[in-house]
């Protein structure tokens, strides 16, 4: 009981204090005798603390399992696994927000101590606007979703958490995603700043290139994250479904790639300037535009589990005040840039990241149309359509056939002036072996059409250049070739596994075998078991095939209590070159089970490659200025 | 040299770019991927394993046997159930600015760096 008042208070305290750095910092602005440095060390330290406190108050609650809170009674209950009990802590809309602030917070304060190169004018004014941005959400926190409401009578037991959250990979998934977006919100308040204080120059861009790069790479491995588990839990092994919810976490993704290519231009090479702030504003409003749409339950999707039309209006608000003060920050203060547009030449360095620049913002613009067109389609016409797969492939597909292609020419080149192909032949040679192996992979070994084979070649070429380039450069520029061959390798895995997979589907007893090419697959028994909070039924394929090993799957039906839902566990054999992929469903009678086998190959590869991108991003993390 | 190639990949994949959409899947699974489940969070019928979609995949089974193309079988989902259960949306008077929208971006931004950087007229 007594950590509801704890957790509540924390939160009051976090917003008082938090209204005395914004104060403070822009008092500090006008009087530079009133800036105490150290005072406001301690004091974001101070709101760091409180809000540790508060989130370790929420995570006692769940652990106790504290149903008069009713948070905790709305998403825990008492038979829950210790683990999930934790991790439940932020698998719901306050929690989550909570953990959110917690981040927000401790980045606040993690900036202030490693900006110390940076005027001190411009480190007060982001301060000022991360605490903008901490307001807004400890009055959403406090208003409109705290999470330490309580309830009284005291309930017995509590409501339960959706079970498909119930799972490890869910429990780190959000908290890493989390660290992406909130590290986004000090770019923006950086960029907001060095706007302000006509700062933003290449010496800017060294330092807050930092940030964009751990903001990139915690985004990367966080989407891979809820990838995975999708893979296993959602679906009958599809891992990316254009969903709307995945479609918001790569939005901001996207922009970030290129602001990750921008940022690089204007430190090296002083262009792009405006651009940058644009693409800094553009990353943080998509993020919060994200957490509008999840929470609102507009849009129609896997992840309706946290939804709140209220909170959404909230949400809706604090965007658009931000959008509304970061554009008229930014033409009140637009001939502060140091402009000095320059005449590019054709092959150099900065215009392949120009190209780079303008295809994925052509991408990030047909999701982005994609995710929300039906959404105003509905509210103007009331007529409601759905987007899918087949609409993002129809229009992303051609495009990136010739962004593979400038992705493998455009690190070859140099800054600033023409360099002729020096390498032509070794080039061209790569690129015609690439076409003659996708021809041969497609012509031979799968059924694919043109425009695959096409998409192939482009990323056998990439996925060769950036090997050539590995291997010759020796260490130079390490991180860029690895995340554009972990790129390379993405493409390729994904497109190999789209043309080779084979599947089987049937309905099957006990004792029942079906053929699947040179395999058997038996279904030799079923088995009942009893869980701490579900039921289980397990049933026990043999999979034979001539001349090699038989092998067992075992998926699994679990009938959860609280609250009762059926979930479909799949039993995967991962190798390195393919994965076996089994899921079992009741068919509505319980005497036949359906069954459908999966063969899917490189899947393995596609998580490694996506591992391999985040990698090149965590190189340039550590990598020392130069 | 290089950069000839590239257009001539590109024109080369824009001309056969609609017509060899049309047969890359088994037409079964194409079309039930193409089939929004209706009682599930947005999933297609092929990725869902609800009661809902097994019946649906069973009714398109029915109807490529019974020697409807792809595009009735659309059609027919379309008049019983709206445009809604199709994810692949049509390109109508409602859907076109879906389609254009961001291929009018491509088009902008390439206007926009053009004019910026008044890049020389080597490129491409």
């Amino acid at each position: 009981m007594i950590f509801n008042y704890l957790g509540n208070f924390a939160l009051l305290f976090c917003l008082i204090i938090s209204l005395v750095i914004f104060i403070t910092s822009i008092k500090s602005l006008n009087n530079k005798n009133f800036f105490l440095k150290k005072s406001l060390n301690e004091l974001l330290f101070l709101k760091f603390f409180f809000a540790i406190l508060s989130f370790s108050s929420l995570i006692i609650l769940f652990i106790i399992s504290e149903f008069s809170n009713e948070t905790v009674l709305n998403n825990s209950h008492i038979s829950k696994p210790l683990f999930y009990k934790i991790s439940g802590t932020w698998g719901n809309h306050e929690g989550s927000l909570l953990l959110w602030l917690l981040v927000l917070t401790f980045f606040t304060f993690f900036y202030f101590l490693n900006s110390k190169n940076r005027p001190t004018d411009e480190r007060l004014l982001t301060i000022m606007f991360q605490e903008v941005i901490i307001l807004g959400f400890l009055f959403f926190l406090l208003k409109a979703s705290n999470p330490f409401n309580i309830i009284y009578p005291v309930p017995k037991e509590g409501l339960g958490l959706n079970p498909i959250l119930q799972d490890p990979l869910l429990a780190i998934h959000p908290p890493v995603l989390y660290l992406g977006y909130v590290t986004t919100s000090i770019v923006f308040s950086s960029s907001l700043a060095g706007l302000i204080k006509g700062n933003i120059n290449n010496l800017w861009a060294k330092d807050i290139k930092k940030w964009v790069f751990i903001s990139w790479t915690f985004l990367t491995l966080g989407i891979l994250l809820g990838s995975i588990w999708a893979y296993y839990e959602l679906g009958w092994g599809g891992f990316w479904f254009w969903d709307p919810v995945e479609n918001i976490s790569l939005m901001p993704w996207l922009s970030l790639t290129a602001l990750v290519h921008c940022v690089l231009a204007l430190e090296k090479r002083s262009i792009l300037h405006s651009w940058t702030v644009i693409l800094s504003i553009i990353t943080f409003t998509l993020g919060i535009c994200g957490t509008f749409l999840v929470r609102s339950g507009i849009l129609n999707s896997v992840h309706t589990f946290a939804n709140d039309p209220e909170r959404g209006l909230y949400i809706l608000f604090f965007l658009f005040f931000l959008i509304f003060l970061s554009v008229f920050i930014y033409f009140i203060f637009e001939d502060k840039f140091k402009l000095n547009n320059k005449n590019l030449n054709v092959f150099t360095k900065e215009s392949s990241i120009i190209l780079n620049n303008w295809f994925v913002m052509y991408f990030l613009s047909v999701i982005l149309i994609g995710t929300i067109y039906p959404i105003f389609l509905e509210v103007l016409s009331n007529e409601k359509i759905s987007v899918g797969p087949p609409f993002f492939n129809k229009l992303i597909i051609p495009f990136l056939i010739p962004f593979l292609i400038f992705m493998s020419i455009g690190p070859n080149l140099k800054w600033i002036k023409n360099n002729h192909f020096t390498k032509k032949l070794k080039l061209i040679l790569i690129f015609i072996l690439s076409i003659i192996l996708s021809a041969l992979v497609s012509k031979f070994f799968g059924n694919a059409t043109l425009n695959i084979t096409i998409l192939l070649a482009a990323s056998f070429y990439l996925f060769f250049i950036t090997i050539k380039d590995l291997i010759k450069k020796g260490f130079k520029n390490y991180s860029q070739t690895i995340s554009h061959f972990g790129f390379s390798l993405l493409v390729l895995s994904i497109l190999l596994n789209s043309i080779f997979s084979n599947e089987v589907t049937s309905n099957m007893r006990v004792g029942d075998e079906i053929k699947f090419y040179d395999k058997i697959i038996k279904l030799q028994k079923l088995e009942n078991t009893t869980e701490a909070n579900f039921l289980k039924l397990i049933a026990y394929f043999k999979i034979e095939e001539k001349n090699k090993t038989e092998l067992v799957l075992e998926p699994e039906i679990r009938i959860y209590d609280k609250p009762v839902t059926i979930t479909s566990e799949a039993a995967i054999k991962t190798d390195i070159l393919k994965d076996r992929f089994l899921v079992i469903n009741l068919v509505k009678e319980n005497e036949y089970l359906n069954v459908r086998y999966q063969e899917k190959p490189f899947m393995l590869w596609i998580w490694i490659s996506a591992i391999i991108i985040s990698l090149g991003g965590i190189i340039n993390i550590f990598k020392k200025n130069e | 040299m290089k950069t000839k190639i590239i257009i001539y990949i590109i024109f080369l994949f824009f001309t056969l770019y609609n017509y060899s959409f049309s047969y890359d899947l088994k037409l079964e699974n194409k079309i039930n991927k193409n089939l929004r489940c209706l009682i599930c969070q947005g999933q297609s019928i092929y990725d869902s394993q609800s009661d809902f979609a097994e019946s649906m995949k069973l009714v398109v089974k029915k109807k490529i046997e019974s020697g409807m193309s792809e595009e009735e079988i659309y059609s027919f989902f379309k008049i019983q159930y709206g445009e809604w259960i199709l994810y692949d949306p049509q390109f109508n008077t409602k859907n076109f600015a879906l389609w254009l929208l961001p291929i009018l971006v491509f088009l902008v931004g390439g206007i926009i760096i053009l004019k910026k950087f008044g890049v020389s007229k080597k490129r491409l």
